[in-house]
């Protein structure tokens, strides 16, 4: 019992971060379509931000987290303005903003492995190292809310909505787009930022960190599904827990266990390929 | 004005005639893939190593001219940079990035009878599985590393004991030979994990591993972070058991990421600090950079002095020459126990001697002192 207990936490701790992920891909996609796989690197961007304010420069960890947060809402908009809104507006093919952000990926990473050391670079924990698990979930929660709140009881979040069911009618009927694609790209790459500052504490700041959370983070919303900010949690948790169980308690050797989750995932995309949360209509 | 024009014409020349005067060594290592943090300071050691000589006059009355290329540790694009290095004259080629690169390379030159070494690779395979007469490893093999790590637990009596690796090439290619060192010697492996790369916790892991209540645990992984973790999640469930490591622990990253969580780490390490070669390379290496180097900027600095010396030997930047020379050599460098050489006796390839490696100990987050040494 004690053993499921701790790898509850664990999964729980892994899977918000999952979760932040998944959600800086949706609120993206939700009103744009595109799918943008530099959100990694958006997270490894935020774990450096950590090392920076956190472990170099030694800033109280409130204020050097809203700082991180903040520079990855600029970071996020300027993405936009950089790589998607030119090509959104000389009417690119969909394809074409996408491809321009796999090439911000390496862009962000190679900026990030000229500008420091090779080594990973440690970033410390807000609180404890027994408690950081649960500051991640704490903090993940009131992400979540908060991005609940906003879609559901805010006009410029239903304004995201209309955009997500159909682009030209909101735009008939007022909607600036731009902004809304702006302000998509800035809250996804908060989120994926934050998700690079809860996890960093654990695996370290490292210019390599980016990709393997890119994928458990699509995983994670393929699972919950591109329709609701709450599948994105969803999906992480399911993911997490997936991965650990299947580690920690199925009778097969170690190194399988690798495979189980992305076995789950694609029998989960046979079986319900819209995800478990689908949109509301 | 022809005066002036004639002159420049003149000095042209000259420098062009001081060009092909040089004797280029290729070098491959990896700047952007995952070998980087290992690949980075062993080139520094090796370009310092290459200034140093040419500093005292090169080779033969000739300098070194390092020709360096970025494989990323890629076995795909690693093939073509030997032979492009080749194709730009380069007399030897020195391989800095990961095993199976290195592996991939040797296939352009055994066919191209160039001589080329790795300083650092720890595969057992790298000598085994081509016949190629102009390849040779100095670096510690995995054999090695868990021949003298077991050496020291022997005077630990472990009955039973856990594995732990990642999922990388290298990880697995140590674990294997972790696992058959352990089983040689009649100690039970009784739980065996694999951390994959990107895993952002090692909990699982670490609560079969306390299930199986071991005597020690083995850490062949060469993964930076997630070897992290596995350090995290035993202090955070406060197991006891001793943790001996594999040479990756050597790498003085760990004192900064694993702070608070590596005292009395054991690890096995090719580099001894009290060894006067190595009190001799830092005083250099510092005074040159205004940096202190640590045992990767060895590995470098052997290899091209290696290199440089077979190349003397030779009498001539022969290729032919150059590998007999290379293959009756016997040297003593900064890496190793005291008073270790390099050699290659009955033909062999690999050249790190098998007594030649230390154990030391993590005290409080710094490497400490060596507890053992060699095999015996």
């Amino acid at each position: 019992m004690r053993d499921f207990l701790e790898l509850a936490v664990s999964a729980a701790a892994s899977g918000c971060v999952y979760g932040l992920v998944a959600l800086a891909y949706l609120l993206m996609i939700r009103p744009t379509g595109i799918i943008n796989f530099a959100v990694g690197e958006w997270a490894m961007l935020g774990a450096f931000g950590g090392f920076l304010l956190l472990t170099r420069f030694e800033w109280p960890y409130p204020l050097g987290m809203a700082a991180v947060v903040a520079a990855m809402l600029a970071v996020g908009w300027a993405t936009e303005r950089v790589a998607v809104r030119p090509l959104v507006e000389r009417g690119a093919p969909p394809l074409a903003p996408i491809l321009a952000l796999l090439g911000m990926l390496v862009v962000f990473r190679e900026i990030v492995s000229l500008s420091f050391p090779p080594d990973p670079h440690p970033v410390p924990y807000a609180l404890e190292i027994q408690h950081q698990s649960f500051f991640i979930i704490a903090v993940t929660l009131a992400v979540f809310v908060a991005a609940w709140l906003f879609f559901e009881r805010t006009i410029t979040g239903r304004s995201f909505e209309a955009v997500a069911l159909h682009r030209r009618a909101a735009a008939l009927m007022g909607i600036n787009l731009s902004r809304v694609t702006a302000l998509s790209f800035a809250g996804g790459a908060g989120a994926a930022g934050l998700a690079g500052l809860l996890v960093s504490p654990n695996i370290s700041a490292h210019y390599l960190m980016g990709v393997p959370l890119a994928i458990q983070g699509f995983t994670a919303l393929v699972i919950g599904g591109v329709g609701r900010v709450e599948g994105a949690l969803l999906g992480g948790l399911l993911l997490a827990f997936a991965e650990q169980l299947t580690a920690r308690y199925a009778p097969i050797p170690s190194g399988y266990t690798q495979g189980v989750p992305l076995l789950f995932l694609m029998i989960f995309l046979l079986l319900r390929p819209t995800g478990l949360l689908r949109a509301r209509s | 004005m022809r005066t002036l024009l004639t002159a420049m014409a003149l000095a042209l020349f000259a420098a062009g005639a001081q060009a092909q005067e040089t004797i280029k060594i290729g070098v491959i290592t990896d700047r952007v893939g995952v070998s980087k943090p290992y690949s980075e300071p062993a080139t520094e050691g090796l370009i310092f190593g290459a200034n140093e000589i040419n500093r005292q006059g090169g080779v033969l009355g000739r300098k070194i001219e390092l020709l360096v290329e970025d494989d990323q540790s890629r076995p795909d694009i690693s093939a073509a940079l030997a032979r492009k290095l080749i194709d730009q004259g380069a007399v030897f080629i020195i391989s800095m990035s990961l095993t199976p690169a290195t592996q991939q390379q040797q296939t352009v030159t055994m066919e191209a009878k160039t001589p080329q070494m790795t300083p650092m690779n720890s595969g057992d395979t790298l000598t085994t599985q081509l016949p190629n007469p102009y390849f040779w490893q100095t670096g510690p093999l995995g054999s090695i590393q868990i021949a003298t790590l077991l050496a020291h637990a022997r005077t630990k009596s472990l009955k039973k004991v856990a594995l732990i690796s990642d999922n990388s090439d290298l990880g697995q290619l140590l674990a294997r030979f972790f696992r058959a060192g352990l089983e040689k010697s009649g100690i039970q492996v009784v739980a065996e994990e694999v951390m994959p790369r990107g895993a952002t916790t090692a909990e699982p892991q670490m609560q079969k591993i306390r299930a199986a209540k071991p005597d020690a645990m083995f850490m062949a992984g060469v993964l930076t972070a997630e070897n992290v973790l596995i350090l995290k999640a035993y202090r955070q469930y406060g197991l006891k058991f001793p943790i001996h490591s594999s040479y990756n622990l050597s790498v003085p990253v760990y004192m900064t990421v694993a702070k608070g969580l590596i005292n009395g780490v054991t690890f096995v390490d090719a580099y001894d600090p009290e060894k006067p070669e190595v009190k001799a390379f830092e005083s250099a290496y510092r005074n040159a950079t205004g940096k202190a180097p640590f045992n990767l900027h060895g590995y470098g600095y052997d290899g091209i002095t290696m290199v440089a010396e077979a190349i003397r030997r030779a009498g001539a930047p022969d290729k032919e020459k150059i590998r007999a020379a290379m293959q009756s050599l016997s040297f003593a460098g900064v890496m190793g126990a005291k008073g270790m050489k390099y050699s290659f006796p009955e033909g062999k390839r690999a050249g790190y001697d098998p007594n030649g490696m230390v154990v030391r100990v993590y005290e409080g987050d710094k490497q400490g002192r060596v507890v053992y040494a060699g095999q015996k």
